[in-house]
């Protein structure tokens, strides 16, 4: 208990310092706007990125329940999730070319190597989903779209049950 | 027409939004920010060195590899930061405690510094990561935020892993754990294992891809990078330019001075006279780009000891640049008595270019590349 007393301490000390440090180092024109900025930042986060990426693992796992998908979902989700995170961080890249009046920032053809990038991705998923699918042709384990379907149907009744609470 | 639930903390039936998940990326993430967080502080302290810190001159790379790993850290940290709010994303929807108690209370402040830590740190990376492009839509002083947010997000996180230290611990000894009710991986194709793996090849991808920019050897690879080794005047990018700095030309009856004991006052051939010294050091940006260049020029002990001044003396760099916080730079007695400081007037064998700082600039080792000054025209012993 001393230790998280002092953990939470120590927290509370230097998060006060921080707005110590915005307060007076920065103007009341930022100050009055900076909350803006990180309930964006917030709602960026909780309410796009993430949904975002539960909704389509979601989808990725419904798909998965046809004969075999759940063999070769892992290489699907992983190569999605890879085209979305470098898109993500490549998005500021694409919009702000050729925007600044230093040619040394961003001097690449950041379209084209975006394209080459999700492209390489892509590639390589496709090469992984054969390799997956091959493996599961020659597996013996006796997953089939019978098996998954009644667990699905099972997992939809037992969260349909009246809970009692 | 019946609206659709709204979601509750059960929706999920994903067996990853678990503690244990989120105990292990939060433990990735934390690494990050800490090791983002030691060198974001050091680089503050390059450029604002409280008095009680002396900074060392070697290692003469020692900027260059904190500041890459400063920017590395913060963009692997995109990843790991989506990852974790992934892992915890259905407590979004855990119902508020009702009535009111102490355990009420404590939920309460938990959320309040969870929306801290998240907030601070989402914007923290995002204003970070635009300023290594050089754009700043905000309408806030970019380095003054940047270094407050830090602070507050070390100290939410501390305050976060105080919350959750039983959890953390429970991690760590490997207590029995209650297997919850969700979809077994046969179907979801996805174990605890191979989400730490496509979260670690996240990171991975988002950092080998971008690090280039810090580290040569990678920079055709570097697509995620806004900065490409060796694209620029003689061959290294630029910062600041000549135009943004109002310095549009020279005049040939350009001098310069230095203020110690005498006064002296050098035109470009005279300086060109003096004895000339080689360094090969990186040009290391705030903004995490890094790449080496040969400079040539004159030590500046060597012009210390012409105008009388000792060697260890504190000077302050004058630039021709109109306006900006680094019109002006000191340089610590350390680094002025280093003898790999110079006043450079060559880089990669040729008269600098404008945009490096022709005639003459400061290049110094382990310093920030907003402290090496260009278009410099004064030097002045201040002690």
């Amino acid at each position: 208990m001393k230790i998280r007393r002092g953990l939470a301490g120590a927290g509370v000390l230097l998060g006060l310092w921080g707005v110590w440090k915005l307060a007076t180092t920065v103007d009341v024109h930022g100050l009055v706007r900076l909350p803006l900025w990180l309930g964006g930042a917030v709602l960026a986060d909780d309410f796009f990125l993430v949904p975002l990426t539960v909704t389509a693992g979601w989808l990725v796992t419904r798909w998965a329940s046809r004969p075999d998908g759940h063999r070769t979902v892992g290489t699907i989700r992983t190569t999605l999730l890879y085209v979305g995170i470098t898109s993500l961080i490549a998005a500021p890249l694409l919009l702000r070319q050729g925007k600044g009046p230093n040619p040394t920032v961003l001097p690449r053809d950041y379209l084209r190597d975006w394209l080459l990038l999700e492209a390489t991705i892509v590639a390589a998923g496709i090469v992984g989903y054969f390799i997956a699918s091959r493996s599961a042709g020659n597996a013996l384990r006796p997953a089939t779209s019978a098996v998954v379907g009644r667990a699905w149907r099972g997992l939809r009744r037992v969260r349909r049950a009246p809970r009692c609470e | 027409m019946k609206l659709p639930a709204p979601p509750t903390e059960k929706s999920f039936p994903s067996s990853l939004h678990h503690p244990r998940v989120a105990t292990v990326i939060g433990r990735w993430l934390g690494t990050a920010v800490v090791v983002c967080f030691l060198t974001g502080l050091y680089s503050h302290f390059q450029q604002d060195t409280p008095g009680w810190l002396p900074i060392p001159s070697r290692p003469a790379t020692l900027y260059r590899v904190t500041q890459g790993l400063h920017v590395l850290s913060g963009t692997i940290a995109v990843p790991l930061l989506l990852a974790k709010l992934w892992t915890v994303y259905p407590k979004l929807f855990a119902k508020l405690p009702w009535p009111p108690s102490r355990k009420a209370l404590e939920t309460m402040l938990e959320r309040a510094s969870i929306l801290v830590l998240v907030s601070a740190m989402a914007l923290e990376l995002f204003i970070g990561f635009l300023n290594t492009l050089q754009w700043y839509p905000w309408p806030f002083p970019f380095r003054q935020t940047h270094y407050a947010l830090a602070w507050i997000i070390v100290g939410a996180l501390l305050v976060h892993i105080a919350v959750k230290l039983p959890l953390i611990r429970a991690n760590w000894r490997r207590i029995a754990e209650i297997v919850p009710n969700s979809l077994p991986p046969a179907i979801s194709g996805l174990t605890r294992r191979g989400l730490f793996r496509t979260v670690a090849g996240a990171a991975a991808l988002v950092g080998i891809t971008s690090v280039g920019q810090s580290a040569p050897a990678l920079g055709p690879i570097a697509v995620l990078a806004p900065r490409k080794p060796n694209i620029g005047p003689q061959g290294l990018p630029v910062n600041r330019t000549a135009d943004a700095a109002g310095v549009t030309s020279v005049d040939d009856n350009w001098r310069f001075t230095i203020k110690g004991p005498q006064e002296l006052s050098l035109s470009l051939d005279e300086l060109q006279q003096l004895p000339q010294s080689r360094s090969a050091l990186p040009i290391a940006c705030v903004e995490g780009w890094s790449q080496g260049g040969r400079w040539e020029g004159v030590r500046i002990r060597d012009l210390l000891e012409l105008c009388g001044a000792p060697a260890h003396s504190r000077v302050r760099v004058v630039s021709m640049e109109k306006g900006g916080f680094y019109a002006t730079s000191e340089l610590p007695e350390q680094f002025a008595a280093d003898p790999l400081t110079l006043l450079a007037l060559r880089l990669n064998g040729e008269e600098l270019a404008l945009d490096h700082g022709f005639p003459a600039r400061i290049i110094a080792p382990n310093r920030p590349g907003v402290l090496q000054t260009k278009w410099v025209h004064r030097l002045e012993v201040i002690a």
